[in-house]
């Protein structure tokens, strides 16, 4: 056998990868060659004393767990919230659209809380207070439209009646030729404004 | 079959610390060892450990428990060992003296390693001549020395650790183990 294919076969042998019968060609090698004996029993030390370190584990600080658990994220479902948001792009750009505009309507609504009034034939109309009166007898022609108020119609309307975040009373004298819309949800709200942008764009 | 540590990164992946916290107790030992001995330096090595498990962390869901747990820690700990070796300053011979003052050479300039004299003593002459001749193995012969001796991981192990074929990591143990030998043989 040749010494290099030896050397070869001592390393196999050392990665308990050499099968027995080369492992007594090797033997037999060794028993007729000083130099690959001498080889040997370095290389078999060399092993012996790497695996010795295996036992001599260096010590890490005693904070070293408490410094990982510490800076791992706190909040589990923080971590699920995001993944989530990972993975739904779309849902949560729609979703935070919704929330925008939601937002822009309810600051748009709170800011906008005084009273108004609209309409072709105000003279007709008694304010008093919040509370818009059509009193009875009198007619109104054309629409009317109340914003944050009550209202409460005893006499006679010749148009449509809009009635936005209140109250509508009506009397049984009451008479409105049109159409009467009660509107007093922050979305239907946002639909009213913008049908009535669409109109009004129609009609310009 | 669910393997324990498969058990435990389920929990954790649902939150519950106390699983992931017996992760770390497992493997941090595990891995300070591997990083010590790759870096040589303690406040480095307490890096990587951190850095190791936070990546774990962020990765459980990644994790296929058809794998070893173990392979997989080791593999991201031995990556980041890798890459702090790399990101270090250009090498120089430490034993160089310096030009302009007489008996200084580079360990002088190394920061101290908070080795008190005392785990000094207990260091014996022989673990110090194996821990130098360690550290002067080229970094890819001394991750793998370094997972086949310290961690006791099997040649496939280490194959599936380093994703290197297992002939090649045949032949880095082989020569890794001569390189020693040769460092070694004549202080034997």
């Amino acid at each position: 056998m040749e010494c290099k294919l030896a050397v070869s076969m001592m390393h196999d042998y050392l990665d308990d990868d050499l099968p027995g019968q080369q492992q007594r060609e090797l033997k037999e090698h060794l028993l007729s060659c000083t130099d690959c004996r001498v080889k040997f029993k370095e290389l078999e030390q060399t092993d012996m004393l790497m695996f010795s370190l295996m036992h001599h584990n260096p010590v890490a600080s005693e904070d070293l767990v408490d410094r990982i658990m510490n800076s791992i994220p706190k909040s589990k479902k923080e971590r699920g919230f995001v993944t989530w948001i990972k993975r739904h792009p779309a849902l949560t750009a729609a979703s935070l659209f919704l929330v925008v505009m939601l937002m822009s309507t309810v600051t748009l609504g709170n800011s906008d809380r005084q009273l108004v009034v609209r309409g072709s034939d105000l003279d007709q109309v008694v304010i008093k207070g919040d509370t818009v009166i059509v009193p009875s007898g009198k007619v109104i022609s054309g629409d009317l439209t109340v914003e944050n108020g009550k209202t409460q119609v005893f006499g006679e309307v010749n148009g449509n009646v809009t009635v936005i975040d209140g109250s509508l009373y009506q009397a049984s004298t009451a008479h409105i030729s049109g159409q009467v819309k009660s509107i007093d949800q922050a979305v239907s709200w946002i639909w009213y404004k913008v049908t009535n942008m669409f109109s009004e764009v129609a009609y310009r | 079959m669910e393997n324990p540590e498969g058990r435990l990164t389920k929990l954790a992946l649902k939150g519950d610390q106390r699983a992931f916290a017996e992760l770390v107790e497992l493997y941090k030992d595990k891995i300070y060892h591997l990083a010590y001995r790759m870096l040589n330096n303690r406040h480095e090595a307490e890096d990587i450990v951190q850095e190791t498990f936070l990546r774990v962390y962020r990765n459980l869901d990644r994790y296929d428990d058809k794998q070893k747990f173990s392979t997989w820690i080791y593999r991201i700990g031995t990556n980041l060992c890798i890459d702090r070796l790399r990101k270090r300053k250009p090498t120089f011979s430490l034993d160089a003296e310096m030009n302009d003052q007489e008996g200084v050479d580079g360990y002088s300039l190394i920061p101290s390693d908070n080795v008190t004299p005392e785990t000094e003593l207990l260091l014996s002459e022989t673990q110090r001549l194996i821990y130098e001749a360690i550290d002067s193995l080229p970094v890819k012969y001394r991750s793998v020395m370094i997972l086949r001796y310290l961690q006791d991981l099997s040649l496939q192990e280490i194959s599936d650790v380093m994703d290197i074929p297992v002939t090649t990591i045949k032949t880095r143990v082989h020569r890794g183990r001569e390189f020693l030998r040769k460092k070694l043989g004549p202080k034997m």
